[in-house]
């Protein structure tokens, strides 16, 4: 079947006729769109050369005939009654939600919606918080019954296990990192000695465990938000609850365990792979051998820097694990959420470890470790 | 009239199936179909049933190219959907709409919005045409106008199914392949679909391939019954045709009561 298309009648003449011939349909839509808008109206349209006619092309002559008071000459039966059915089916709808109020109102209605909106998170995160101590405290009072060892085990491995390659990988090259521009800036000194307290005192008070609760927080966070929201979506944790079977008991508590006894151990790990890389660093550029290095190290960094190290992080674990799993219980309705409530878990979780940094540090220096 | 799958040499089908064969399992060893034919008349409505495992979604998913088959061939509108690049895919893809069991509308965007995709994607309209395209789409598959700016979390099971299906009918499309449409609807909902699929079909010209566990979609709407069965399509034809086979399956499904009480109604 060719397509003719159509032609434009007599448009020069003004007998103000369009006349429609070939296919009618929705390939020719925006051409024939435009053909009519230059027509004047009260136009008759001639659908006497049709040849096929789909919805588009009847709702484009309806319109016409709607708002253009056009008349419509030769139509046979089957477009008559295409005609008519899109004249039934004219319902305008909107296409998406109403937008209330202008430019500056809006704005600031939807910073107070955000306000609102991390108020009433925080809250949601207390409450969760204590549901969970709740759900902490009743396993306690019965462990061998409503503590779920295979889950606990499992988080262990996917937390804990699967985590040493790339926090390892990582911790090592900070540790170089560190070593080169310590190096690099004491040198000016003359105090290129010092690089190795340096690696000593930062890695081992602060960065081995901000660093791995950063990584878990990445890794696990996001992992433990995006499997309990999805479960929420599919009804799993409603299928448990009716079942009797506590959600926090058995999805998060073996969560948290996991996270807050492996971060002191994943922490102690990065400490050592970072003090390894500075060490490997310190010893080719400055020419310091590993057994003076580990001599120095011991007599620069206080144990005491150890203690804060591994104090701060199960706090971390626990916070991370919280927050994971506080969002991924919010999720509601379609699979976007999973996404946003994803990033948030880590976004929050992040923060709220270097808050708690921040804490720990002025706390310990102040009852003086320092 | 026979019950063969396939239509009588010189009569024109739609959908032509000749001997596929679709396989799952790292050596091939599950085997869903096996020789299978099945040709769809213009303008019918196929109700195609079979029991759970026999392969109707993956049927479907052949015919529509979403799963390449082991052997044999599938022809729609003319067009072998075999080894074909995009362009030419594309082209095809046209000219049908789905429906799929769950309705797979994309949840970041509104009704409204879901039936603009495909207008988007093959034509270049104005803004304001799309939007009164969608809306008269939104009305033909019988929602109401404010489900236009919703997004599909916000809709029940029925709207679901019913955004989907003005979806599907967005490009004005020749052939409609409908998954379980009736699957989660209650009757009466269920009901009030058949009758759209049925008065969409009479009015918009449409060639209807129907997956369905529905006795009562069947009787209601469909013109030809197809059975899968044995790893094939085993007959095809009008439920008194079918009726009149003793194949066990056939038998048991519109022997069985609920098939007894679906006839009666």
């Amino acid at each position: 079947m060719a397509t003719r298309g159509y032609r434009k009648g007599d448009e020069q003449s003004g007998d103000g006729i369009y006349r429609c011939v070939g296919n009618l349909t929705i390939s020719r839509a925006a051409t024939t769109e435009r053909e009519i808008d230059l027509m004047p109206d009260g136009m008759t349209i001639d659908l006497s050369g049709v040849e096929k006619m789909d919805t588009v092309g009847a709702w484009l002559v309806y319109r016409a005939v709607r708002d253009r008071g056009a008349r419509v000459e030769g139509a046979s039966e089957d477009v008559a009654g295409l005609l008519e059915q899109v004249k039934q089916a004219d319902k305008p709808v909107r296409v998406v939600p109403e937008q209330e109020g202008g430019g500056f109102k809006r704005t600031v209605g939807e910073l107070g919606e955000y306000i609102v909106d991390a108020g009433q998170t925080f809250h949601g995160l207390l409450n969760f918080f204590g549901a969970t101590l709740i759900g902490f405290w009743n396993v306690f009072k019965r462990p061998t019954q409503r503590l779920r060892w295979n889950a606990v085990v499992q988080r262990f491995d996917l937390v804990g296990v699967r985590a040493l390659g790339i926090i390892g990988l990582m911790s090592f090259l900070i540790g170089v990192v560190i070593g080169q521009q310590g190096a690099v800036q004491l040198r000016q000194f003359g105090a290129e000695i010092y690089t190795i307290n340096l690696i000593g005192r930062i890695t081992v008070r602060e960065l081995g465990t901000l660093m791995t609760a950063i990584m878990v927080a990445g890794r696990s966070g996001s992992a433990f938000a995006a499997q309990l929201g999805t479960m929420k979506l599919t009804e799993e944790i409603d299928a448990m609850r009716t079942i009797g079977v506590s959600p926090v008991e058995a999805l998060v508590i073996p969560r948290m365990m996991a996270a807050i006894i492996m971060m002191p151990l994943l922490s102690f790990y990065a400490m050592i792979m970072t003090i390894i890389g500075g060490g490997i660093y310190v010893w080719l550029d400055l020419g310091i051998p590993p057994l003076t290095f580990v001599q120095r190290l011991q007599e620069v960094t206080p144990l005491t820097d150890l203690w804060i190290g591994l104090i701060k992080a199960p706090v971390f674990g626990f916070i991370i694990a919280l927050v994971g799993c506080f969002q991924g219980m919010l999720v509601e309705g379609d699979a976007e959420q999973v996404g946003l409530k994803t990033t948030a878990a880590v976004v929050q979780a992040i923060f709220l470890v270097i808050v708690l940094d921040a804490v720990f540090a002025v706390f310990f220096s102040s009852v003086g470790w320092v | 009239m026979s019950t063969s799958p396939t239509l009588p040499e010189g009569e024109k089908a739609v959908i032509c199936i000749r001997g596929l064969r679709n396989a799952f399992g790292e050596e091939r060893e599950q085997v869903i179909h096996e020789g299978l034919d099945l040709d769809v008349k213009r303008g019918e409505i196929l109700g195609v049933v079979g029991g759970s495992g026999t392969g109707k979604s993956v049927l479907m998913r052949s015919i529509i190219g979403l799963q390449t088959p082991e052997s044999g061939e599938v022809e729609v509108l003319g067009e072998s959907m075999i080894g074909r690049d995009e362009d030419e895919a594309k082209n095809i893809r046209r000219r049908w709409g789905i429906l799929f069991q769950n309705g797979a509308l994309f949840s970041t965007l509104t009704v409204a919005e879901n039936v603009e995709v495909p207008l988007r994607e093959y034509f270049h309209l104005t803004p304001k045409l799309m939007d009164e395209i969608a809306s008269y789409k939104i009305a033909m598959a019988g929602l109401p106008p404010d489900a236009g700016p919703k997004y599909p979390s916000e809709l029940s099971g029925g709207m679901v199914k019913r955004a989907g299906l003005a979806r599907a009918l967005a490009l004005d499309p020749e052939l409609l392949f409908l998954d379980e449409p009736t699957a989660g609807l209650d009757p009466i909902a269920a009901q009030n679909f058949d009758e759209l699929i049925l008065s969409l079909r009479d009015k918009l010209d449409l060639t209807v391939f129907l997956i369905t566990h529905d006795l009562d979609t069947l009787y209601a709407i469909c013109d030809r019954v197809a059975v899968l069965a044995d790893k094939k399509v085993v007959a095809c034809g009008t439920i008194e045709q079918l009726l009149a086979l003793d194949h066990p399956w056939i038998q048991e499904y519109f022997n069985g009561p609920r098939g007894r009480a679906a006839a009666a109604a």
